[in-house]
């Protein structure tokens, strides 16, 4: 359904993002996950056609039938909102505050050529089904009058208005209680069609998606099955976040990643993240493909799982040493794996 | 070009839009410092910064320059009236020709500059160092009765119209350039105390004026060394915009008669005086008021360069633009 | 930990806290119109002993920061008693502080916000001193690099650091006048996982070197579990329950702490 190739962001010249391909077929929850200046979310706002000012994408990304970079204003307004559509971290600068949340989320709806007094029937619906108590009451409340959860339901609802084929979500618990994140995430893995999960919490992505893509420098460094890629990393950066993210005992020391992310532009060329990598040799100077695990790798106890994406032509026979750009399968882009 | 994209990834991570939270940082370490991590706060687009700067700094400079001068040298004396060089065309020793009087018009412009700093900092100056510390003090104790009477006061002050209380200032004690600027001045007070309470209630609720009263710092030490570097930028501000205000109210005192008086010159009553000539020489009137505009954009842009380049957080993008 | 001149020495808890409520009054909406009230805490009380790490668990709106801001004398309670190593410090003027200040210092959550951006990192460090009085000397070199920071970030702007640099930083300010007390709130929430490793690695090592006891606050129970062997798990302005955190930990009492363990995901729970 949706399908990104060589997706590529520049500003000033600088590659923030790099060559990123992926698919995500209609039902899939596929998460993203990166650290701050990983280039997550500009991933997501380039898909969205959201980037700032001064910032550009280039490469291929279809949704369905429809491209979506390289294609004017106009044609990406249309797609938004409707056949895709966004939920971000901060529902308070998100909404506008002088409007009645329910009127917003009709708004939407209207937007896209639905009769007003439908919309508004449609709206209180909505905030229903993102399991707002008293819709109809709710729905004639201003945002400053909920709760931060309740807000990011209201989010939610605006972003289900028009029945999308793809939710894209960027740090949307981030900003919530604990108690309140599980909540929402509850809702929004029952609610969305197919998701595109941006986040920096490993255990969030855990306990919402089926396949994984870690991001990096603006590469995407390792991505398969979740299961596989957590319990099983190869990247020697997976391998480090995976470790950093489990608390250890009391009295015992935490194991970190050493260094520094590098600012934008400045991640040292090849791999990117040779220059805080224990296992970085000569090698790593030149730039790893991301790949699938050669066949004669044993993985004995993990066969691949063919997991077949539906709609989406798996690369056929992936060739050892190939780039298999927008495979299902566990693919890393390192010299050095782990075993 | 690195510089310039950072900027961009500045305004990315730290401008509010919904980015890579938590972690503005885009590093860690021990041990090393980021080299070359380029700005990392929210600024302006760059280059623009500069050339306001540039430009401000130029046209105050100039006025400056002029008045200086006139010390020294100028063309002809200003205040000298030669009926033979009654309304004298530009050219021939007389740049900008004279007036009605025979007055070499360049000659009163660059003593009129004189009168105008002269004017503009005085009266800045006595809205800043009474108008600052009142409203510093007045946002450090927002529910206090002090802040209260404060800022009564200054609403009293505010809504009394400057001009009236220059002219009544000057009726009292005569008028001439000190009335002038004291009322000036004094009528700028609550605009000054206005914009440091802002200034000072957005910082006073900060988690480092927290930090520094968790530090056992006491409240005169952190106005001083928290509240006052904080919004220095936004007094600087105020400042060129109260400068450029008190240039034309000195302009248009000297007009009505209650600011400089004759013969010396000032470039409010150069207007006054080309009143009457306006239809048939109006370049008496328009050299003072080339002068007048030139200094208030001046100031202006000047108040808008400092702000940014005393701000530590934009220094290096510049350092590096 | 060393008693400061003037302290006299004491066995009883260092922090004791006993019956505390704090009440803010939402201002006037309008002339003549009353506004509200907000129950920040109620009746909250709670002891630590020295040399303890003790955890403060709870969400937003629980009251943990309301009653950290309370420990440091930084408001002071509507009702109720908070006394530092035997000496009551609420309803003190802040020149009458001096024990405390000399002893607690407070590292904040967002070291973006809690550094000054325009003092340079040497003045931010030595600001507690300045402060209180005591001598700087080299002391800003030595705290740099015991939080591993090189000395050439003295003469920087906190901007021009990461995240995780500007907590050491935060770190290295609060440890400058040697205090017996570390409170942190929540000190690595803002920062991103792998560095978080680091912060919480520093803290421990600080901890132990210089015999702190040390009061965490954090949202996530997990994170307080690797820190402290006390908690104080509060909802909604009170304390809902308290005691080793390996205990609370294993069998939660209180339904609120059973919902909030539910609640945090896992990657051990989920894999």
């Amino acid at each position: 359904m949706l399908k990104v190739e060589g997706l590529t962001v520049r500003a000033d010249g600088v590659e923030l993002v790099h060559d990123v391909s992926f698919s995500l077929a209609p039902g899939e929850r596929v998460g993203l996950i990166g650290e701050s200046g990983s280039g997550k979310s500009l991933t997501a706002l380039s898909l969205m056609g959201l980037l700032p000012e001064g910032v550009t994408a280039t490469g291929r990304a279809r949704l369905g039938g429809d491209d979506l970079l390289g294609v004017p204003e106009s044609r990406l307004k249309g797609l938004r909102g409707s056949r895709m559509s966004m939920v971000f971290q901060e529902p308070m600068t998100a909404l506008n505050p002088l409007m009645r949340v329910g009127a917003q989320v009709a708004e939407v709806m209207t937007l896209h050529g639905r009769p007003r007094g439908e919309a508004r029937e449609r709206a209180v619906e909505l905030l229903d089904r993102v399991r707002l108590p008293e819709p109809a009451r709710l729905a004639r409340a201003y945002p400053h009058q909920l709760s931060g959860g309740q807000r990011q339901r209201v989010m939610l609802a605006i972003a289900l208005a028009n029945g999308p084929g793809l939710l894209i979500c960027d740090e949307p618990t981030t900003a919530l209680d604990v108690t309140v994140q599980k909540q929402m995430l509850d809702l929004i893995s029952e609610v969305a069609p197919a998701l595109l999960f941006i986040t920096h919490d490993l255990a969030v992505v855990a306990s919402m998606c089926e396949r994984v893509l870690v991001m990096y420098g603006g590469r995407v460094v390792e991505s398969g099955p979740l299961r596989e890629v957590f319990t099983r990393p190869r990247h020697r950066y997976t391998q480090g976040l995976l470790a950093a993210s489990r608390l250890t005992p009391r009295g015992t020391r935490l194991p970190v990643i050493e260094g520094s992310v590098p600012a934008a532009g400045h991640f040292p060329g090849g791999c990117v993240f040779r220059n805080r990598c224990p296992h970085a040799t000569p090698t790593c100077e030149t730039e790893p493909q991301l790949t699938e695990p050669q066949l004669t790798d044993p993985a004995p106890g993990d066969p691949a799982p063919g997991d077949p994406a539906p709609g989406d032509p798996a690369p056929g026979e992936p060739t050892p040493g190939e780039p298999t750009p927008t495979g299902d399968r566990h693919a890393f882009a390192c010299w050095h794996p782990a075993e | 070009m690195t510089g310039r994209k950072a900027r961009w990834m500045t305004r990315w991570t730290t401008g509010g839009r919904p980015g890579d939270r938590p972690g503005e940082q885009p590093g860690e370490g021990r041990g090393d410092l980021p080299d070359d991590r380029p700005g990392r706060r929210p600024g302006r687009p760059g280059g623009r910064l500069n050339a306001g700067l540039l430009a401000g700094g130029a046209l105050v400079g100039l006025v400056a320059l002029a008045a200086v001068a006139s010390f020294f040298w100028t063309p002809h004396d200003p205040t000298l009236v030669d009926a033979a060089q009654r309304l004298r065309e530009p050219g021939g020793g007389y740049l900008l020709g004279a007036d009605k009087f025979g007055r070499d018009t360049f000659s009163q412009l660059m003593v009129g500059a004189r009168t105008t700093l002269y004017v503009g900092v005085v009266a800045v100056g006595i809205a800043a160092v009474l108008g600052a510390p009142l409203g510093v003090i007045a946002g450090m104790t927002p529910r206090g009765w002090l802040s209260e009477l404060i800022m009564r006061v200054n609403d009293l002050v505010f809504a009394f119209p400057a001009l009236l209380l220059a002219v009544m200032l000057g009726a009292v004690y005569g008028p001439g350039t000190l009335t002038a600027m004291i009322a000036i001045g004094v009528a700028t007070v609550p605009a000054f105390a206005r914009v440091a309470r802002a200034a000072t209630l957005q910082v006073m609720v900060t988690d480092y004026i927290l930090a520094a009263r968790a530090a056992g710092r006491r409240r005169p030490a952190i106005a001083v060394r928290h509240v006052l570097p904080n919004i220095a930028s936004v007094l600087i501000v105020q400042a060129s915009v109260s400068f450029a205000i008190a240039i034309l109210a000195e302009a248009a005192l000297s007009f009505l008669g209650f600011g400089t008086r004759p013969p010396i010159p000032s470039w409010g009553r150069m207007l006054q005086e080309s009143q009457e000539l306006l239809f048939s020489t109006p370049r008496l009137a328009l050299w003072p008021g080339l002068a007048i505009a030139l200094a208030v954009l001046g100031f202006n842009l000047l108040g808008d360069g400092l702000r940014d380049f005393l701000d530590p957080r934009l220094r290096r993008i510049r350092a590096e633009g | 930990m060393p008693s400061h001149a003037g302290t006299p020495p004491n066995d009883g808890p260092l922090i004791e806290v006993r019956g505390v409520s704090r009440v803010y009054r939402r201002p006037r909406s309008s002339f003549g119109r009353q506004g509200g009230v907000v129950h920040a805490l109620r009746d909250v009380s709670l002891t630590v002993q020295r040399g303890e790490r003790h955890g403060i668990v709870g969400e937003s709106g629980s009251g943990k920061s309301t009653l950290l801001r309370l420990l440091c004398a930084l408001d002071q309670p509507t009702a109720g008693s908070i006394r530092f190593d035997g000496r009551e410090i609420t309803g003190r003027p802040e020149r009458a502080l001096r024990f405390l200040r000399e002893n607690l210092q407070i590292v904040f959550q967002d070291p973006m916000s809690s550094l000054d951006p325009r003092m340079r990192v040497r003045d931010l460090v030595a600001e507690p001193l300045v402060g209180l009085g005591l001598p700087v000397g080299n002391r800003v070199a030595e705290l740099l690099d015991a939080v591993g920071l090189p000395a050439g970030a003295a003469g920087r702007y906190p901007h021009q650091f990461s995240g995780g640099q500007r907590q050491r930083i935060a770190i290295a300010r609060a440890l400058a006048p040697r205090p017996a007390v570390l409170v942190a709130d929540e000190p690595v929430s803002a920062l991103d996982v792998s560095v978080r490793g680091q912060i919480l690695n520093l803290l421990a090592d600080l901890v132990d070197e210089l015999g702190l006891t040390l009061v965490f606050v954090s949202h996530d129970l997990s994170v307080v579990r690797h820190v402290c062997e006390t908690v104080t798990v509060m909802s909604a302005g009170e304390i809902v329950e308290s005691g080793p955190v390996d205990d609370v930990w294993a069998a939660p009492a209180h339904p609120y702490t059973q919902a909030l363990l539910r609640a945090v995901p896992t990657l051990e729970g989920l894999l």
